[in-house]
């Protein structure tokens, strides 16, 4: 993938209009004396494409490195003006670096460039990045906001940027207790600065959803739902528990649409370190007792097993993707203003 | 404490927020003609892909029915083969492939022995038994047209059709027939089995993303829509040119030509999807009824002035010399077969009136495109000077279906300088630059359709027959007067120079795609 990837121009810059102009020339192919680069030459060769304005607030320079590497791949499906933060407030006298470069891409064929901008800031400036992120976007495309790392939100430029964005895209996997998914669920709610909000740890679990959706697939078998009467989730020992509250969360809320409160049971198995191991589903039908488990195999692989009664309905094996940050994150961005059906899980696993 | 009464479901709610509305029902697909290129190359490697994305039901099975000496290991290991070499995504997921290859069975026999289809209805109760497939079958046709009619015969006459409850589909690939008698012939053969609902004529092209990204061009985009009728547009190119000659499929093309091979299915689909009215919705019958009245008000077409038909003879394509198409591999040196058709259409409703429609399909052209062009007219006035517009043409939107599918505004802009002088550019989108991921396969899409009992992307009887009809019309005209001297064209070039002439003598030119 590397080689299909050129960086074009990168320069340090710490006015905005300065900026600007970079970034229109590295955008438009000119260079200072309006003449065409040769790479902007080919460019101009090709339309260009930006489907989002891409805001990504980092911690230090070694996230800083992950995230860029992230945000590439990311450019091959999502091409977006990408604006990273690394705002350290607490840091030592003021100071305000940009980095504007263009990506050049052309895995489809096609030669698509994207711009990237990396904002650094210490001191006071660090607290006001909002008001330099403003005047960088792209007009008339969405903005989103992620977050990578643990919950940040007291950070001082979260109510700033949450203004800006129309979506917050955060990993609650990465350390959320309950109470920061309450805080999470009270930024896709609150009156001020309110954020649509994404969770790469809710993309990762389509899987989980699909195939125990598919069960009830079967004819005759969503009468079973209606008898549905508990729900274990067994998770890795490592003590990370929001992507189990999230999938009970998920399953006691669709049921509650249907007037049925579903007991939930978490339980932690030492046999994997990390996420969901093992959800099962119990019900009660005409054919009796029904058991429906969905157990991750090594491999990334789900075995699904399904008895009613006495009986085993049926059971296969599915693929269980261990989707990359830049998958995840291009999931999320596909989904259009508010994710009610995540918020209301959120809501539900925070009952 | 005592439970309240479960409610009952009518929806799977689990299912909200999923891509899938709904997982296919468990069915057994009976493969015909299992052993051939269809299946190996398209069929299996499209299950495999639907089953690496969840969308197969669990106990999905497949019967391969072929007269070819196959025991059912050989033919599992066929698949898997065929599977591992043409699948669009690799490696191949072995542990998905399994539970894939597990419901895979075979079953040889002779499409037309009737004792034969016994077998196989007792390998479908096996199936239904074991694998809880309920009598749901798709069988999907993927034999050689002649043998259409008698397999649904059998299927008929041996009760396979109805037995076990559940839904039944046919899949059908094109060619639909050979004109209009024989496509009527085997809509009442199947009709005699299958009730329209259930039978799936498949023509690939639509299920095509880029062929459905031009309705949602034109019907989600506001701005197109007001200006899309006679008043602005000046005329319509439809273009499906290949740079390929026939391959291995001489026999083949000597009784079918570009008229039945390309004019009649695809040409025409990708002319109902550029000429058809909004839809209210997108219910399968509801596209369809547009699609037909598209083809309903096609006004008579006069073969001697409107169509022009060719042959390509020996040639350069891509710096390589090619033979003429006499001299192809099962092809008479004495053919007259068309390898190229041009025609003018005209549309006969308040959208379309005097608007003409230029289609054209060819074999070994200089390149490889398939395009609906968009003429629009001049600008009503040009305040500029003669010489700033000089060589100005007007306003094309392009919508081009492969290769590099996309979207082009051809519009004028200002030559930088002092004087005013204008010059035509292109504005271009690439659906790739924009969404950069891998489609699927054409097949993936209308497979699963057909499982879901969705026909949106398949053809209706009716349309199949009224583009046979026009098809019919050209053929009988082309009967009843002596043809061009063939070849006629070079391959390599943009066909014969009557197909120029015949848009030139409107005053247009075609478009080099």
């Amino acid at each position: 993938m590397s080689s299909n990837h050129t960086e074009l121009t990168v320069q340090t810059f710490v006015d905005v209009h300065a900026i600007q102009q970079e970034l229109e020339q590295v955008r438009w192919g000119l260079q200072g004396d309006g003449e065409l680069t040769e790479a902007a030459q080919h460019a101009a060769n090709e339309a260009r494409a930006s489907v989002l304005n891409l805001i990504a607030v980092v911690a230090n320079e070694a996230e800083k490195d992950a995230v860029i590497q992230v945000l590439d791949r990311l450019s091959v499906t999502n091409p977006s003006r990408t604006l990273i933060l690394l705002a350290q407030h607490t840091k030592g006298a003021d100071k305000l670096e940009a980095q504007v470069s263009a990506q050049d891409r052309t895995e489809s064929g096609h030669r698509v460039t994207t711009e990237r901008v990396i904002l650094h800031a210490h001191g006071e400036p660090a607290r006001h990045l909002a008001s330099l992120v403003t005047p960088l976007l792209i007009s008339d495309i969405p903005v989103v906001l992620w977050w990578p790392g643990g919950p940040q939100f007291d950070h001082p430029l979260f109510d700033d940027l949450c203004h800006l964005a129309d979506r917050l895209v955060v990993d609650t996997d990465e350390g959320f207790a309950q109470a920061d998914l309450r805080r999470l669920l009270e930024v896709a709610r609150r009156e001020h600065a309110r954020a649509s909000i994404g969770d790469l740890n809710w993309a990762r679990l389509i899987a989980w959803r699909h195939v125990a959706a598919q069960c009830f697939d079967i004819p005759g078998v969503l009468d079973d739902l209606a008898g549905i009467h508990g729900v274990s989730i067994y998770h890795g020992g490592d003590g990370s528990t929001a992507q189990a509250s999230l999938l009970g969360g998920w399953i006691r809320s669709r049921m509650a649409t249907v007037g049925i409160e579903v007991p939930l049971e978490f339980r932690a198995d030492d046999t994997f370190e990390h996420g969901i191991c093992r959800f099962v589903i119990y019900t009660s039908g005409d054919d009796g007792p029904g058991r429906f488990s969905f157990t991750r195999l090594r491999g990334r692989r789900l075995s699904v097993e399904i008895r009613l009664g006495d009986q085993e309905l049926a059971r296969r094996t599915v693929r269980l993707e261990a989707r990359p940050a830049e998958e995840l994150l291009g999931i999320e961005l596909t989904l259009p203003g508010h994710d009610v059906l995540f918020e209301e899980a959120l809501a539900a696993a925070l009952r | 404490m005592a439970q309240a009464a479960a409610p009952t479901l009518t929806q799977n709610i689990l299912r909200e927020g999923l891509i899938l509305s709904r997982t296919p029902d468990p069915a057994v697909m009976v493969i015909f003609g299992a052993s051939g290129d269809l299946t190996a190359r398209k069929l299996m490697p499209a299950l495999y892909n639907l089953a690496l994305n969840r969308y197969l039901p669990s106990g999905f099975s497949v019967i391969g029915v072929a007269d070819t000496p196959l025991s059912e290991d050989d033919f599992r290991a066929h698949m898997t083969d065929a599977v591992q070499k043409f699948s669009r995504t690799q490696p191949v997921d072995r542990a998905v492939w399994q539970s894939v290859a597990e419901g895979i069975s075979y079953v040889r026999m002779p499409f037309d022995d009737p004792d034969a289809y016994g077998r196989l209805a007792a390998e479908l109760e096996r199936m239904d038994r074991e694998r809880g497939t309920n009598g749901n079958r798709v069988f999907y046709f993927a034999t050689a047209p002649q043998f259409f009619p008698v397999i649904v015969e059998r299927l008929g006459a041996s009760g396979i059709a109805r037995a076990g409850g559940g839904w039944k589909r046919v899949v059908i690939e094109k060619p639909f027939g050979h004109d209009l008698k024989s496509a009527k012939g085997l809509n009442q053969t199947i009709h005699s089995v299958f009730a329209e609902p259930q039978v799936y004529r498949i023509d690939h092209y639509l299920g095509k993303e880029t062929v459905q990204n031009v309705l949602v061009f034109r019907f989600a985009n506001g701005i197109f829509e007001p200006i899309w009728n006679r008043r602005y547009v000046d005329h319509v190119q439809i273009t499906v040119a290949e740079d390929i000659g026939i391959e291995r499929r001489g026999k083949y093309y000597e009784s079918s030509g570009a008229l039945r091979d390309i004019f009649q299915n695809h040409l025409l689909q990708l002319l109902s999807i550029a000429a058809m009215e909004p839809p209210p919705n997108f219910d399968a019958d509801t596209v369809r009824d547009e699609k037909v009245k598209v083809l309903k008000s096609i006004h008579p077409v006069d073969v001697v002035n409107d169509v022009v038909r060719g042959q390509y003879g020996p040639g350069w394509v891509g710096g390589q010399q090619v033979p003429g198409y006499r001299q192809e591999a099962n092809v008479s040196p004495n053919s007259t077969t068309e390898t190229y058709v041009a025609v003018r259409l005209k549309i006969d409703n308040w959208r379309w009136a005097d608007t003409p429609f230029y289609l054209r399909t060819g074999k070994r052209l200089p390149s490889r495109a398939s395009e609906i062009a968009i003429q629009f007219k001049s600008a009503p006035h040009q305040p500029f000077a003669k010489t700033a517009i000089q060589g100005m043409t007007p306003n094309v939107l392009v919508m081009r279906i492969q290769p590099h599918e996309g979207a082009s505004l051809k519009i004028a802009a200002k030559i930088p300088g002092p004087v005013m002088r204008l010059r035509t550019v292109n504005m271009d989108f690439f659906y790739g630059s924009s969404f950069m991921v891998e489609s699927p396969d054409a097949y993936e899409r209308l497979v699963l359709d057909c499982l879901l009992g969705d026909p949106t992307l398949f053809a209706r009887e009716d349309e199949v027959e009224r583009a046979w009809g026009l098809a019919d019309t050209i053929e009988d005209g082309w009967a009843a007067q002596p043809g061009p001297d063939v070849p006629n064209y070079p391959a390599g070039t943009w066909g014969p120079e009557a197909a120029d002439a015949l848009i030139e003598r409107d005053g247009r030119r075609w478009r080099r795609p």
